[in-house]
């Protein structure tokens, strides 16, 4: 009755970063607890540095935590075929990478590689790409466009998460705006568990849901 | 013969006198690659005159080390990866087997040691040269189009669809030095062997038609080499659950 969505229990993760030329392991989450419930928007906020996107990523699997456990619908994501997982758990990251093609063909990527069989005009549309653009060179779009392109494709896998690391950090203010109103439509229109980091604050404002700080390793409440 | 080695000599004094009148810093290891070269050369001579002696199988014994040697060398360029020396050196070994069985059984060469040895090292030495180049290259355009190799997990996309594009540049990438020779054969080079059969006094024509076969060969040897042990060596890259490997950095 009561099972979250995506949960994490007692988290941690080191990771190693060059200093001076020599590997340093750096203890980035510690013990760290998460539930958040279907359908529910979490914005996370932090320092550079905290492992905003290190608890994204670990919660997809590109990245293993080093204890803990994450579940989704109650089944620890370990369970899960990776592949399908990260079907289920769509990721957008904070600088867009297109794939060789038309950005039809980058929209579409999943589709192919699952078998499914949705309308990907239809999707594009949604997500604001203008028809002309389709069969232009993905490569040759602008950054904003790109972006769009890369949220069209991680949504035609029909995920139930959405993860969104800083999706709009690279875009101006007037982009990142349109881009912000366009995922919080598409988060209420399919009803996704969102996870959105940002460093902006005021962003985090604009967008709502509930407000997460990640400090020192750990998450905590923000209050208004 | 004593002529031809003080050649040989007289040539690299010259490279060390002018390398160490410039300061270039690489005298030593000239010294060492010149005298390394030396030894090595007349060691195989002094083997090829035994092997020469000996059963065929001696001869696909040495071949076998060879390419374990030159599985070695391309290993070492893979940044040492998991199952990456046997990889390469059967890579190396399919690959040059493939290549060199033909000649022999069309009737190009008689199946004896002083044919067996020098065209097997030629697709050997290629083989490895292109899977050194092009494992080094695929492990860079891996690193550093990490961002787009992930993009493509996180869609689900197995690991061997997620590097698939920089495959094909590390094989591209190593065939380049290959592709160039043959576009410029005849034209700026006389390649080794049609060389060797010129000054033993070889018909031209035949010459240079057992040249062109040599040539596809190694190409076609050191492209099916890096193919298999880059297709093959893709999972070292990744783990188990499809993440790329934090290491590579």
């Amino acid at each position: 009755m009561d099972q979250a969505h995506v949960e994490l229990k007692n988290i941690s993760k080191a990771v190693f970063r060059k200093v001076n030329n020599a590997r340093v392991k750096t203890q980035i989450l510690s013990s760290l607890d998460l539930k958040v419930q279907r359908g529910e928007l979490v914005t996370i906020m932090g320092a550079s540095g905290s492992g905003k996107t290190t608890l994204l990523r670990l919660i997809n699997r590109l990245l293993e935590a080093d204890s803990g456990a994450i579940m989704l619908k109650g089944r620890d994501i370990r369970d899960y075929n990776p592949l399908e997982l990260r079907k289920k758990v769509g990721m957008v990251f904070q600088l867009p990478v297109v794939f060789k093609g038309s950005a039809l063909e980058n929209i579409a990527f999943g589709m192919k590689l699952w078998g499914d069989n949705i309308d990907v005009e239809a999707l594009a549309r949604s997500c604001g790409i203008p028809e002309n653009l389709l069969d232009a060179d993905a490569s040759q779009l602008s950054v904003g466009e790109k972006q769009r392109a890369c949220i069209a494709r991680a949504l035609a896998n029909q995920p139930e998460v959405l993860l969104l690391d800083e999706p709009t950090s690279s875009l101006d203010a007037k982009s990142a705006e349109k881009i912000e109103e366009l995922l919080l439509n598409l988060r209420r229109e399919r009803n996704l568990t969102v996870l959105w980091v940002t460093h902006e604050k005021e962003q985090a404002e604009r967008i709502g849901g509930r407000r997460l700080i990640l400090r020192e390793g750990r998450l905590e409440e923000e209050h208004a | 013969m004593p002529e031809v080695l003080a050649l040989a000599l007289t040539v690299l004094l010259v490279v060390l006198t002018a390398v160490y009148a410039r300061r270039f810093g690489i005298g030593k290891e000239i010294s060492i690659a010149g005298t390394r070269a030396l030894v090595q050369i007349l060691i195989l001579a002094s083997l090829i005159l035994v092997l020469f002696k000996l059963p065929l199988y001696w001869s696909f014994i040495v071949l076998l080390a060879m390419a374990a040697i030159a599985g070695h060398t391309t290993y070492s360029r893979s940044g040492k990866l998991e199952k990456g020396l046997s990889l390469a050196i059967v890579s190396i070994v399919a690959a040059s087997l493939l290549l060199l069985i033909p000649f022999f059984l069309l009737g190009i060469f008689p199946l004896e040691a002083r044919y067996v040895i020098p065209t097997g090292s030629i697709l050997i030495g290629n083989a490895m040269n292109v899977s050194s180049l092009a494992i080094d290259r695929y492990r860079g355009e891996i690193k550093n189009r990490r961002a787009e190799v992930e993009a493509y997990l996180a869609l689900g996309a197995p690991p061997k669809l997620a590097a698939s594009a920089c495959l094909k540049q590390g094989i591209l990438s190593a065939l380049i030095p290959s592709i160039d020779n043959m576009k410029n054969l005849g034209l700026v080079w006389i390649p080794g062997v049609m060389t060797g059969m010129l000054l033993g006094g070889a018909d031209p024509v035949e010459a240079a038609s057992i040249q062109i076969a040599i040539f596809t060969s190694i190409f076609a040897a050191g492209m099916i080499a890096s193919s298999l042990l880059l297709h093959y060596s893709t999972d070292s890259f990744f783990t188990e659950a499809a993440q790329l490997r934090e290491e590579l950095d």
